[in-house]
């Protein structure tokens, strides 16, 4: 019983750090971001670069945000900037992108499945329960993750101007924000999460090259259920990570794979605002 | 060009496709032939991609499952029932069937009223990953992630295959493309460019998408039936988002929304990539990725349009292109005994009673009442916020409002979507101008006919008929001479008409017109107002108007209903509200009642916005 919602809390961290990236990308710029998968990978091989160079594993962390930035920072700047009026197609393109850092990293790192070191080995026992320490670990770098956004977006003056440009862009431009600005920035920093989150699945699972796909499908699920919101983020990776977790456990881990998926376009059927108040 | 001289030469050109395709054989190797049987069905599973996000709007990363429903019918049926021909039969019959019925569920989801594009992407995109993973579980019934292989089938030979794969492929691009640009297979176009115009029009959009889809979906069940008959291998990468992205790219880099770009685009791509996905797989994989990239981004039309382009433009060069009319469509009056308008039912024309309409906890209407019989032509004003273009909602959706109900012609609308209430009489013009902007005008009043006059699946009408009032104000306003013109090229007063008339061309029983006058000029105005005066007398039509423009209001209304803040505040003749000193108060808050018209001697009474 412990041992299961540990497993629903830290699932729903993994899934929480994952998504965040995302939903800050399609909150500000009402485009999703397919790339978020290949940026994950990229990170994961930041980290297994950082740790095959025999630094610190936690190293990797910062190294995989810089990766994920510069290249974000590119992306905005050539491919999604020119497709800010269809958004269908900068699904498209950044999937596009997509293939192209996959193949990339191939082509470097070759097909292979490789491993890295993770920072936090061992087991910690809590509740009378052994569980993984590193799991532990991830559920308190999500809730650094979320409060230090969420600081971001309500404590300085970007995040009110991010905070404009979400509510009415047009509005915020004719008051004098620089909206291609705030855009620039906000991709950049999305980018930079997806590869933190790249950095931070990689003791979870193996490196390769199409690592982050898998990931990329149950995070734009969670992100349109949740609309703009870091809240209902939140909330819905808790009530779906845990739907999976239980699905997994008591059905079978094939259906337990589908589970956000499919109940993510349930209710966004059901309620097409989905978990947002609106 | 006639109808019939424009079919046969489509048929024409498919003739010739054919011919090639059987030359085929001949002229290639046996590796090229093998992989190109491959090649040629993939193309014909793109081009539904085609039909369904270029024309309809749909980006769908899913149709790899429907090919995969038509691949593993046969396999499952040859492997666990043997081959005959018997069994054949029914594994095609299980592929489409299954197909279909997959097909129909994804739309039910994806489809219904008020989905959003996004999300039906999003349905298409969950569907390839549910299949895998269904696929992968299903053991030694499935095969799991080896697949089948080793079955019995068909006893043709390479050459026969590619003839089969070839035929079927010409096949149905030439139905498709017959289809596309016959009257029917315009209205794809007109709902992906205004959805919600096309409901206002009374269609029925979301059965529209369900039905295209289903085709869609048997086309590549079909495909994918004949590709398991030749491989003898089915896998479950053939259900794949891997698979299904593929196709997406392949329409694209051909060119969406031109039928034989995707082909192409298909069929070179897949061709190529079995050639050099040998030597340079990750580099080949890059170099599609890098071109996909660039032609979303800088030539969204895709590359058949710049190829085709090139040589026109070399040619407008030398001799200056003559502008070809489009083909003309000739306008007649529709005879007033065959105007299929709503029968009127028993009292009054329009009748709303204790409607309320909340957005969360704020009341934009509140206790709203009110009657209008045929011929009335009633003006509601009221300032800005007085809830006047959501009561006009609330009477052409019936899901707008939160209590209440609402009657035209004596049928009680319900919670019937637009087109429904379309079918009971309800015509509406939106406050902007809302028109298919890349249609001719004539174009636009013919999708506002399909209602009525059941349009070809296979050719185009040379002949439009319109009933009276439709035909009075395109004469009126002169956009009868305008018929081949792009919507888009008209100026903000004839779009104005141009909607107008289309909405009369749907037969309504009642009118809401929301400002019709706004940004016209004085003449637009008058020629406007007397169309309506005469339509409310003559034609016997309910109208129900918004306006701000009082003078314009006292000129054309039989009766105006003042709004103010939700609720009714007066109902009256134009006189008893002109002269009403609460409708004064109202406009200028009560402390201020007539400044605004002692300090700006204006020769209008323009109320304020």
């Amino acid at each position: 019983m412990i041992g299961q919602t540990l497993d629903i809390v830290t699932t729903a961290a993994i899934l929480y750090a994952v998504a965040t990236g995302l939903l800050l990308v399609f909150g500000v710029m009402k485009i999703i971001n397919f790339a978020h998968g290949g940026l994950m990978t990229l990170g994961g091989y930041a980290a297994l670069l950082t740790t095959q160079a025999g630094l610190n594993p936690w190293l990797a962390i910062p190294a995989a945000a810089l990766f994920g930035g510069v290249v974000g920072m590119a992306i905005e700047r050539f491919v999604v900037r020119p497709l800010y009026n269809r958004p269908l197609d900068a699904i498209l393109a950044t999937w596009g992108l997509s293939i192209i850092i996959g193949q990339l990293i191939t082509i470097a790192f070759g097909r292979g499945v490789q491993f890295a070191e993770s920072p936090l080995n061992g087991t910690l026992d809590l509740f009378g329960e052994s569980y993984s320490a590193y799991r532990l670990a991830l559920v308190g770098i999500a809730a650094v993750l979320g409060i230090a956004l969420t600081a971001l977006l309500q404590g300085t003056r970007l995040g009110l101007e991010t905070r404009a440009v979400i509510m009415n862009e047009d509005l915020a431009r004719g008051l004098g924000i620089n909206s291609g600005l705030v855009r620039f920035l906000t991709f950049t920093l999305g980018s930079a999460l997806a590869g933190v989150a790249g950095a931070l699945i990689t003791p979870l699972s193996s490196v390769d090259p199409s690592m982050g796909v898998p990931w990329l499908v149950n995070a734009f699920m969670l992100v349109l259920v949740s609309g703009a919101s870091l809240v209902s983020l939140l909330f819905a990776c808790l009530v779906l990570g845990g739907a999976q977790v239980l699905v997994a456990t008591h059905f079978s881990p094939v259906l337990g794979g589908l589970t956000i998926a499919v109940l993510a376009a349930i209710i966004l059927r059901i309620r097409p605002q989905g978990f947002a108040r609106d | 060009m006639t109808e019939a001289r424009r079919l046969s030469l489509i048929l024409a050109v498919s003739l010739l496709a054919l011919a090639a395709i059987f030359a085929g054989p001949t002229v290639l190797d046996t590796y090229s032939v093998n992989v190109l049987t491959r090649s040629l069905l993939y193309a014909a599973v793109a081009l539904t991609v085609d039909l369904l996000w270029g024309f309809l709007g749909i980006l769908t990363f899913g149709q790899s499952v429907f090919f995969a429903c038509g691949a593993y019918a046969a396999g499952l049926v040859f492997t666990h029932m043997d081959f005959s021909t018997s069994n054949a039969f029914l594994a095609l019959g299980l592929g489409v069937g299954g197909a279909l019925l997959v097909a129909a569920i994804v739309g039910w989801l994806a489809f219904w009223h008020g989905a959003s594009a996004l999300y039906a992407s999003v349905i298409t995109l969950v569907l390839p990953i549910v299949a895998t993973q269904l696929l992968y579980s299903g053991g030694t019934f499935t095969g799991s992630s080896s697949g089948l292989s080793g079955f019995m089938s068909f006893d043709l030979s390479m050459e026969a295959w590619f003839w089969l794969s070839g035929s079927f492929l010409v096949g149905v691009t030439t139905l498709a493309y017959i289809f596309v640009k016959s009257d029917a297979g315009r209205l794809l176009v007109a709902v992906r460019e205004n959805e919600q115009r096309c409901k206002y029009l009374g269609l029925d959009t979301s059965r529209l998408k369900i039905l295209v889809y289903l085709a869609c979906a048997a086309i590549a069940a079909i495909a994918g039936y004949i590709y398991a008959g030749y491989a003898m291998v089915v896998a479950p990468e053939l259900a794949g988002f891997v698979f299904g992205t593929e196709l997406v790219i392949w329409t694209a880099l051909g060119g969406r929304g031109t039928l034989l770009g995707p082909v192409f685009g298909a069929l070179i791509v897949d061709y190529e990539s079995a050639q050099l996905a040998g030597d340079y797989p990750f580099v080949w994989q890059l170099i599609i990725g890098t071109l996909f990239v660039l032609v979303i981004v800088a030539f969204p039309r895709g590359l058949l349009p710049v190829v085709f382009d090139l040589p026109r433009k070399l040619l407008g060069l030398i001799r200056p292109r003559v502008a070809t009319p489009a083909a003309s469509v000739t306008l007649s009056t529709l005879d007033p005994a065959d105007t299929q308008g709503v029968e009127p039912g028993e009292g009054a024309a329009l009748s709303v009673a204790g409607v309320v309409k909340r957005f969360g906890s704020l009341t934009v209407l509140e206790g709203i009442d009110f009657e209008a019989r045929a011929g009335e032509l009633v003006s509601l004003v009221g300032p800005n916020g007085a809830g006047k273009t959501t009561l006009m909602r609330c009477i052409a959706d019936g899901a707008e409002r939160t209590a209440g109900s609402i009657a035209v012609n004596g049928y009680d609308i319900g919670r019937k979507p637009p087109e429904a209430c379309v079918a009971l009489g309800v015509g509406r013009k939106f406050q902007m101008a809302n028109v298919f902007e890349t249609l001719t005008v004539a174009q636009c009043l013919q999708i506002a006919r399909v209602r009525h006059a059941r349009p070809s699946l296979w050719c185009r009408a040379q002949e439009l008929k319109l009933p009276e009032a439709a035909m009075h104000v395109l004469a009126t306003t002169g956009l009868d001479k305008q018929l081949s013109t792009p919507a888009h090229l008209l100026s903000h007063g004839m779009k104005q008409a141009l909607e107008l008339s289309m909405v009369l061309a749907l037969e309504p029983r009642v009118l809401l017109l929301d400002e019709p006058t706004a940004g016209l000029t004085k003449t637009e105005r008058m020629q406007i107002g007397a169309i309506l005066i005469d339509l409310a007398k003559k034609q016997g039509l309910c109208v129900l108007l918004v306006e701000h423009d009082l003078d314009f209001v006292r000129e054309i209304s039989s009766r105006v209903i003042v709004l103010h803040q939700g609720r009714i505040v007066l109902d009256g003749s134009v006189e008893e509200v002109v002269a009403s000193e609460l409708v004064k108060q109202v406009y200028a808050g009560s402390g201020h009642a007539g400044i605004d018209h002692e300090t700006a001697p204006s020769p209008r009474t323009e109320l304020p916005a």
